[in-house]
């Protein structure tokens, strides 16, 4: 099974991942599964009333989180896809599902994943990583927490250099 | 003719291939004669990318006796800055750089020469 | 100057540790270069034609004395004893070596510089009015903001990989010298009715490959709704952004093609969206405006010989005419120090006049350096009894060529002698003019003149916006350069026309005096060269350069 790095907190660990992406077209396999925003679209009621098994949804970069507005009550997972490492489009998507669509399932990172964005993509909200460098959730939890201090506000609950300095 | 030129990872240094191995001066650089030779050699190149980055197959003219690379921006790199003549390569001295210099390579429509020295 | 606090410390050391990190994973081979390329820009670390180069930040163009010394300490110890200042008024190294770039980037911090950010599809350097806090005509001091702007762009979790790099000026006086226009976005303080400040807002002015003179999408901001309103066009751009094509990805192209107002409506649906929620609290602002130092402005407004000195000594005097401006204060003056010698690199400063500069700084100048867009610096706050022995010690040092603002004081990238994307060379073309207009007698007479000139079309030596503006093609293999005339990048911001074909390098020099032999003969009393062209139209000085030409 491929492998998952999920936080929790500042804690990160690996995992096995259960999910399946399926393709538009195939059958469902049953068991946890991810399914294209199209196809989520296309079926919601159906892949609701699912017997067994969670529900994942996957964004590609071009696909408006806003689509989703109203429509997350059954959905346990948004993975969104990083086709390449520099397009940053699913920082955005990642902090608007969590602030204002107010989504608290897993949030995936999939596609070209390094753990050079780790920290970012753990401020904006992401919760769940499959890495394409290889690296660990040991590695992860060094990159995420390098930074000691944050400048702004984002998805996450740090406090900014702001909130900090009046602190003091 | 052709050469095989990179940068060097670890600084950035202009280089170029010969046998296997990198060297500095384009005068030291191995010389094809034909496109297969130097096909192989980028390929081999390419498998190096902890020793250099992006290695690419130049056009080479002849030039006072020397090789000179045909683009102007290949014999800027083989020289060093025209506005610090004591930086780079061309620091050397020599009848290889003077001859860089005087290279007119591609310079074809006019047959304008020394487009490399400065006034 | 900002004093930076331990918060403030703490990023750069933990940045500079994970590059370190990076860079040792890139020579172990455990990046790919295509990997590790967006990770080193990200800290300003190029690879050019013959080393990598570093480009250092000057945020908003801001050094005190010591950062200069560390400047020139690092010119020696790790480059060949010079550095470049820029039109984006940052300083770059032109000759440094991968596995030093850690060091650098270490005793960049021990002095409270850094590179982050000056490259990479990021929010780069903010660039600020030179003259901030010491110009007669400004508002308040707008470093303020851009050293709030610095630190809500800094490593931004959202905003690091935006569809292309992303600059913001911020100017505060009606004479701009930060060319706001021709930036992603130009903020120009202004008073509102109320009395309080904000901003107008213009978003989608660029250069390059497709130049746009930005338009106005808000006329007046508060400024206390700064940083939602950035947050909102930051957003409205990272999503809808071009990523299929580089050259098509700047902000101004999506500006362009939904045009100015549904742009605006899109940002301000957004920006409603967000809330104050997305602002950065007035006491971080008031922090940050205390953690400026205040220049010490004696109340004595002496000037002791200097109005007798410039009376005596006509070279002083032809200084201060072209190289000092008024000052805020009675008593002091505004001292440009030109980077532009005749037969010099335009920008290029050793080591040894870094030292100088900052000893000059700290006798005379209370500590505080400038860079400015047009690669000189400045001395912001001088009395003018202290002038002449200013002028004196710059002019033994080479810095000062009483030229700013004249035809010698061009602007060049740094071209094709180093940069491994330029199609032909700038230096030597700017060396080339200066040596032509080099009696200062002639220069003054000809009045402001601007040229500005790029290796390629990306347009890093602001071609675009020159009175003149030089733009090196390729040929056949030859070094061809296409001129335009009447571009601005000051209040009257416009992009230059093009005059009629390219050029071969050794007729340029000769263009460029045709077209001002033919602005004298066309002038009017008190014209500058720009208005006479606004006025003929280029007809005269098309003629100029090509009658003659077959
Ligand atoms: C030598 C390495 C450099 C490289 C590889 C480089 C690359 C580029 C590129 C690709 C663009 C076009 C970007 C676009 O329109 O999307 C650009 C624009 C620009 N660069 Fe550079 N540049 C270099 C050096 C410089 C230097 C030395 C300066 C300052 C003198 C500079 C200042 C600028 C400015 C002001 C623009 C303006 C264009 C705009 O914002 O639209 N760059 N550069
Ligand atoms: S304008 Fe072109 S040649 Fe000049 S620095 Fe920019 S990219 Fe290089």
């Amino acid at each position: 099974m491929p492998k998952l790095i999920r936080a929790s907190g500042a804690a990160f660990r690996d995992e096995e991942d259960a999910f399946v992406t399926i393709e538009d077209d195939a059958p469902d396999p049953g068991g946890d599964i991810i399914v294209s925003l199209a196809r989520y679209l296309a079926g919601s009621e159906s892949l609701m009333a699912r017997p067994s098994g969670r529900l994942g949804v996957r964004l590609e970069p071009e696909d408006e989180v806003e689509t989703l507005e109203g429509r997350l009550s059954g959905v346990d997972l948004v993975a969104l896809a990083f086709p390449k490492f520099r397009d940053g489009r699913p920082f955005t998507a990642a902090r608007l599902l969590r602030t204002r669509l107010g989504f608290s399932g897993e949030i995936r990172a999939v596609g070209d994943v390094l753990r050079d964005q780790a920290g970012f993509m753990v401020r904006c909200g992401f919760d769940a990583f499959v890495p394409a460098d290889g690296s660990t959730a040991a590695i992860w939890a060094e990159a995420a927490g390098r930074h000691s201090h944050v400048y702004q506000r984002a998805a996450d609950a740090r406090a900014p250099a702001f909130v900090e300095r009046q602190g003091e | 003719m052709k050469a095989l030129t990179a940068n060097r990872l670890s600084d950035g240094e202009v280089v170029f291939w010969k046998n296997g191995v990198w060297v500095e001066r384009l005068t030291d650089a191995e010389i094809f004669a034909d496109d297969a030779g130097a096909g192989e050699a980028e390929v081999a190149a390419r498998a190096q990318p902890t020793v250099v980055i992006d290695p690419y197959l130049i056009d080479l003219v002849d030039s006072a006796g020397f090789w000179a690379p045909v683009s102007y921006r290949e014999r800027i790199r083989a020289l060093g800055p025209t506005n610090h003549e004591l930086h780079g390569k061309q620091a050397e001295g020599g009848g290889a750089v003077e001859a860089l210099r005087q290279a007119h390579g591609a310079a074809r429509s006019s047959g304008r020469v020394n487009l490399i020295r400065r006034k | 100057m900002y004093r930076y606090d331990a918060i403030d410390r703490a990023v750069l050391a933990d940045r500079t540790a994970e590059f370190r990190d990076q860079v040792r994973r890139r020579l172990a081979g455990e990046l790919t270069e295509d990997q590790f390329k967006p990770l080193r820009l990200m800290n300003g670390l190029y690879l050019q034609l013959h080393a990598y180069m570093l480009r250092v930040a000057v945020p908003y163009g801001s050094l005190s004395p010591v950062q200069m010394r560390a400047l020139a300490d690092i010119a020696r110890r790790f480059d060949r004893g010079y550095g470049h200042f820029t039109t984006r008024t940052n300083i770059q190294f032109n000759w440094v070596k991968l596995a030093d770039a850690p060091d650098i980037l270490d005793a960049l911090a021990a002095v409270d510089l850094h590179a982050i950010q000056t490259s990479g599809n990021c929010i780069r350097n903010v660039t600020a009015d030179p003259y901030a806090g010491a110009a007669a005509d400004e508002l308040e001091d707008p470093r303020v903001w851009c050293e709030a702007i610095r630190q809500w762009s800094s490593l931004h979790p959202e905003f690091s990989f935006l569809p292309r790099k992303f600059k913001i000026a911020v100017t505060a006086s009606p004479h701009d010298r930060t060319a706001a226009k021709v930036h992603d976005i130009g903020l120009l303080l202004r008073r509102g009715r109320d009395g309080e400040t904000g901003f107008e807002v213009i978003v989608g002015g660029g250069m390059g490959r497709t130049p746009y003179v930005g338009p106005t999408i808000r006329a007046y901001l508060p400024s206390n709704r700064l940083f939602s309103y950035l947050e909102a066009i930051l957003r409205v751009y990272n999503r809808h952004g071009r990523r299929d094509n580089a050259y098509k990805a700047r902000i101004k192209i999506l500006v362009a093609a939904l045009g100015a107002e549904a742009f605006a409506r899109e940002v301000e649906a957004e920006w409603e969206k967000i809330g104050p929620e997305g602002d950065v609290p007035a006491a971080e602002i008031e922090r940050i405006r205390d953690a400026f130092t205040t220049p010490d402005f004696s109340s004595d407004p002496s000037t002791g010989d200097f109005e007798a000195r410039r009376a005596a000594e006509p070279a002083f005097a032809r200084f201060v005419r072209n190289n000092v401006k008024a000052h805020i204060r009675p008593g002091y003056g505004i001292v440009d120090i030109s980077l532009k010698g005749i037969g010099e690199t335009p920008g290029d400063m050793s080591a040894d006049q870094m030292d100088l500069v900052a000893d000059l700084a700290e006798r005379f100048g209370q500590g505080d350096i400038r860079s400015t867009h047009e690669q000189n610096l400045v001395l912001p706050h001088v009395r003018l009894e202290h002038v002449h022995e200013v002028w004196k010690a710059l002019d033994a040092a080479g810095l000062a060529t009483p030229n700013i603002n004249l035809i010698s004081d061009i602007i060049a990238c740094p071209g094709l002698d180093y940069c491994a994307l330029a199609n032909a060379r700038a230096i030597c073309v700017a060396q080339d003019i200066a040596r032509r207009f080099e009696a200062p007698d002639r220069a003054e007479a000809i009045g402001e003149f601007k040229i500005k000139i790029s290796g390629c079309i990306n347009a890093c030596g602001h071609h675009h916006v020159g009175h003149i503006g030089i733009l090196g093609v390729d040929k056949k293999g030859e070094e061809f350069y296409q001129l335009t005339l009447g571009g601005s990048g000051a209040e009257d911001a416009a992009v230059g026309k093009m005059l009629g074909p390219a050029l071969p390098i050794d007729r340029v020099t000769d263009a460029v005096e045709a077209i001002v032999d033919a602005y004298l003969r066309e002038r009017r009393e008190g014209e500058r060269f720009l208005d006479t062209l606004r006025r003929t139209g280029d007809a005269p000085f098309k003629e100029a350069v090509y009658a003659e030409a077959h």
